[in-house]
């Protein structure tokens, strides 16, 4: 039987998390061939090197201007034609965000099932991650082709077979449809800067902010620390930050070094997305806010005065 | 015409209404036996006592009086005059035949009279409410269809009222005319005209004509209820409202396994039953903290969407076709998150929908089966079965609240305590909480009560991930929790939160789990009315919210107000009691983002309203959230439960 599997690369290397999928391609073929296709906008891109001691009998690189960016819809459609032609058993991708969405891409066209982000396959049987890992699925997939995805980093890439891959261009007739979808742009995130869940330094405001303006200390003061700034869930309720900014159990869990929480009463909520925290510092009017009993530093005082008075301070300090 | 020629034309016009009706019921019956198996036998002495309240007596529908007496005249008024049918099809065979015995009994026909002006007093009172009232329950309901009925209904007593008149005009009546009021005085206006003998052919036949329209057009519309109400109100559930039927995961057959309902296919005959008994009455909308506060969710167009979807899909299916996904179809994700279990729509609907069921269902397949939920709830799922809190929080720390009360943390091997106090994650590990979890303890204490805790072997009871509709966490969780109990030897219980109280006391039954469950308003009301608790009697204006699972899932609403009426001077919400409003925390929300306004905050209005200055709860998740309720708007009501305002009032008894 014939695996196919969607190779990921980027500057003439594939991708680990789709040697993986190899791997797991040729555990699942046996004996029999693996050929790979991979999406180049022009030949000097396919990715060979070093695929024939992964296993890999044939490359094929597909040629099409519309990949020299991401195209998803493209790529599926390049992907289910090849497999139709090479009669494939199975197509297998990684399972990346992209590899992802690529072959449901392709389930879709081929009006298939996909079993994604699989750990093991056995003829149509599969071990699959589901729920963020917490769970193991078995299941069988009733199809042909098998459509498949590799959790990257749940199995490591082989090396070891004899022999090297042969490149065959392969140029995909893509319908209009296709290249309908595609990078027209690329932009950064408009963050501004420091991403919360990474981010060292932490400054949030809750309902004690007031409004969406009462930010503008914590802002300032975020700005001087090289700090992301984060809310509470009452924020966002309210409409003063958007929901990307919320610290939370069911906003974003951070771990910074040291988290200034401004305002906030600390909901248990709110301390299951910050528990990651090294140290906490509380600034809060009420002297019986929960917050008090987790944070390691408590200035008890009005937020308003306090956050100004502190970034006075480091302005002073700072030469 | 000739009696016979009568006949002949009444047996024509039987057997029409009659094919027509039948095939439909028949379509409907096929349907209704698609459904997977549920449990409806068995408590047949409750099961008719509700039917005599909830039918007979329209219990349900009396919650509003003007609408439910609306309702009950024309209601009663079809059981009165359902013998007239009879009377009507032998009448229009021959003008001297009638109902042995009945047909001449002039008390009857005094009935038939008062029960026709009742009835179109009723339809003339449904059409005001419909058309001058018109309130926001009907949105999104078949208007035109309700006022067809109506219609249909007036012209089937006008009929009867006038075909009777003619008949007392004629002076063939069968029964006393003295006995028929309204009848006699409609002939009396009729005179003796030549026209009377073709007047009361025509009265009778347009009469019986119009019942049999009637009969063909039910079950093509909502009004299908008249058949199928009375069935669903007997198979409704009579165990405790608050417990889930549990999915079995043990089945032998793989095919047999159900994940809550993915398509039409994998409802239960109950839950397909519910949707055709359906009346699109909107009692349910009404009263639905999700609906008042903008969101998707309408009880009533849920089920309305699962009805539509049935009738559309269930021909195909019954002839072998794949039946698709109800979610987004029929009813969207969106509509499935919103739901609290707060069971108002449940309580409320006079013909025994189970809305919540229904809801969980959708929900058990969209996590279990499509892993397709809230991503923000995802932690919380993971973290009742990692951590067994659903804070993750370490379980090292559960027992931090009672250092220095002098608790008992009962290790493996201790004797059992007379009680033991399952204190639940909330109490366990939120600041907030914790202070009831406090109250509580060293009331029980100060009581003399030989009380203990589970400490770290207490473990979250599912109750979030079920209702979310991960019952497979569920599940684990209860089993894990029987044995701890068991093992401890308990055999008595008092619990600080609702959903524990729910859990423990009407769902672990199903795990094995036997106890004595009461909740720490039950048990601090006990010792306060056996004087092993005292409290002067207080005067503060105290306004108690009802916690869905304490009161509308469990009937635990007297003892919390006995305290509360101790200690201070009470003052009732508007929405009080079994038709409480959710704080918004049930339905695993507490773990959501919410969308739309806040419900708790909508709670938090209505109890400042009451003038009251502070806000009684007894449950740590009510605490939460309409504590955060009363910040966001500003009222500064204190928000306490009602074990703390009674630590705080409690003197020691006597001679202790």
């Amino acid at each position: 039987m014939t695996v196919l599997v969607y190779l990921e690369h980027a500057d003439g290397a594939v991708d680990e998390p789709s040697l993986q999928a190899v791997t797991l391609a040729r555990s699942l073929a046996r004996a029999a061939s693996v050929q790979a296709v991979s999406a180049c906008g022009d030949s000097t891109q396919a990715p060979a090197d070093g695929l024939g001691g992964h296993g890999v009998d044939v490359l094929h690189a597909a040629m099409h201007d519309a990949f020299a960016t991401y195209a998803p819809r493209a790529i599926a459609e390049t992907i289910a034609e090849l497999a139709g032609r090479l009669g494939a058993a199975a197509v297998i991708g990684p399972g990346t965000e992209r590899g992802n969405e690529v072959l449901a891409h392709v389930a879709a066209l081929l009006d298939l099932p996909l079993a994604a982000n699989c750990v093991s396959a056995s003829g149509a049987e599969v071990t699959r991650i589901r729920w963020g890992g917490s769970l193991l699925e078995e299941a069988r997939v009733d199809a042909s082709p098998l459509l498949l995805t590799v959790q990257p980093h749940a199995l490591a890439a082989q090396v070891g077979a004899q022999g090297t891959a042969t490149v065959e261009s392969f140029t995909p007739s893509l319908s209009e449809a296709a290249l309908a979808l595609r990078v027209v742009e690329r932009a950064a995130a408009a963050t501004g800067g420091v991403s919360l869940a990474d981010a060292k330094v932490v400054v949030s405001g809750g309902r004690g902010a007031g409004s969406a303006e009462g930010f503008g200390p914590i802002e300032e003061l975020a700005g001087l620390l090289d700090a992301a700034v984060g809310c509470s869930r009452a924020v966002t309720m309210a409409g003063w930050r958007p929901h990307t900014d919320q610290v939370g159990q069911t906003g974003t869990k951070i771990a910074p070094e040291i988290y200034i929480a401004c305002g906030i009463s600390g909901a248990t909520q709110h301390m299951a997305g910050c528990k990651g925290a090294k140290r906490i510092l509380a600034i809060n009017a009420d002297r019986d806010a929960p917050i008090l009993q987790s944070a390691d530093y408590a200035v008890i005082g009005d937020m308003h005065e306090v956050v100004p008075a502190i970034s006075a301070a480091l302005r002073a300090a700072r030469p | 015409m000739t009696t016979l020629a009568s006949a002949l034309a009444l047996l024509v016009a039987l057997a029409v209404a009659g094919v027509l009706f039948g095939r439909r019921a028949h379509l409907l019956y096929r349907i209704v036996r698609l459904g997977k198996p549920t449990d409806r036998t068995g408590d047949a002495g409750r099961r008719a006592r509700t039917e005599a309240t909830v039918v007979l007596g329209q219990r349900k529908l009396l919650q509003r009086v003007v609408p439910g007496l609306v309702h009950a005249l024309v209601f009663w008024g079809f059981v009165v005059l359902l013998p007239t049918i009879l009377m009507a099809l032998l009448g229009a065979v021959d003008e001297d035949w009638t109902l042995p015995w009945l047909g001449h009994q002039g008390w009857y026909l005094l009935l038939v009279d008062v029960f026709c002006v009742l009835v179109l007093v009723g339809v003339i009172a449904a059409f005001g409410i419909r058309k001058v009232q018109r309130p926001a329950r009907f949105e999104g309901s078949h208007l035109r269809e309700a006022d067809l009925i109506l219609g249909l209904i007036a012209v089937i007593v006008t009929t009867l009222l006038l075909w009777h008149a003619s008949q007392i005009a004629l002076g063939i009546a069968e029964w006393p005319a003295g006995w028929s009021p309204l009848s006699n005085a409609i002939a009396t206006a009729m005179g003796d005209g030549a026209w009377l003998e073709t007047g009361e052919r025509v009265f009778v036949w347009l009469h019986v004509l119009t019942i049999l329209s009637f009969l063909v057009y039910l079950p093509y519309s909502k009004h299908l209820h008249i058949g199928t109400a009375g069935i669903n109100v007997w198979f409704g559930r009579t165990r405790s409202r608050g417990r889930l039927e549990p999915l079995d995961f043990e089945v032998e057959d793989e095919a047999a396994l159900r994940l809550g309902s993915g398509t039409l296919v994998d409802m239960t005959w109950k839950q397909m039953l519910d949707t055709m008994s359906c009346t699109e009455c909107g009692r349910c909308q009404d009263v639905c903290p999700a609906w008042a506060t903008g969101k998707d969710l309408s009880p009533k167009l849920l089920i309305m969407g699962l009805r539509d979807r049935l009738f559309a899909e269930g021909p195909a299916v019954l002839d072998g076709r794949e039946p698709t996904a109800l979610v987004p179809a029929a009813v969207t994700d969106e509509v499935v998150w919103d739901c609290v279990t707060c069971g108002a729509c449940v309580h409320e609907c006079p013909v025994s929908i189970e809305h919540v069921d229904h809801i969980v269902d959708l929900r058990r397949h969209l996590v279990m089966a499509e892993s397709r939920f809230p991503a923000e709830a995802g932690t919380m799922l993971r973290d009742v079965g990692r951590s067994s809190n659903p804070w993750g929080k370490p379980q090292s720390e559960r027992a931090a609240w009672a250092d220095g009360l002098g608790v008992r943390v009962l290790e493996p091997g201790d004797p059992a305590p007379e009680v033991l106090y399952w204190v639940g994650c909330a109490a366990s590990f939120d600041e907030r909480a914790r202070a009831s979890a406090r109250a509580t303890a060293t009331l029980l204490l100060h009581a003399g009560l030989d009380v203990g805790i589970l400490g770290p072997r207490e473990s979250c009871t599912g109750d979030p991930a079920r209702r979310m509709g991960d019952e497979f966490t569920f599940q684990e969780q209860a089993r894990r929790n029987v044995a701890t109990l068991g093992e401890a030897g308990v055999t008595r219980i008092v619990t600080s939160c609702p959903h524990c109280f729910n859990t423990l006391g009407s769902e672990y039954t199903d795990f094995g789990g036997s106890y004595e469950v009461v909740h720490h308003t039950e048990l601090l009301a006990e010792l306060l009315a056996d004087g092993r608790l005292e409290a002067p009697e207080g005067t503060d204006p105290i306004t108690y919210h009802d916690s869905c699972y304490l009161a509308r899932h469990n009937d635990v609403v007297a003892a919390p107000r006995a305290i509360v009426s101790r200690i201070g001077r009470p003052l009732e919400m508007a929405r009080h009691g079994k038709r409480t409003f959710c704080c918004g925390a049930g339905g695993a929300h507490m773990w959501m983002e919410e969308r739309g306004s806040a419900i708790n905050e909508e709670r938090a209005r209505e109890a400042a309203a009451t003038g009251a200055e502070t806000l009684a709860v007894a449950c740590p998740f009510c605490t939460m959230m309409l504590d955060d309720g009363v910040r966001q708007t500003g009222s500064g009501l204190r928000v306490a439960d009602v074990a703390v305002l009674l630590a705080e009032a409690v003197v020691p008894a006597s001679g202790d």
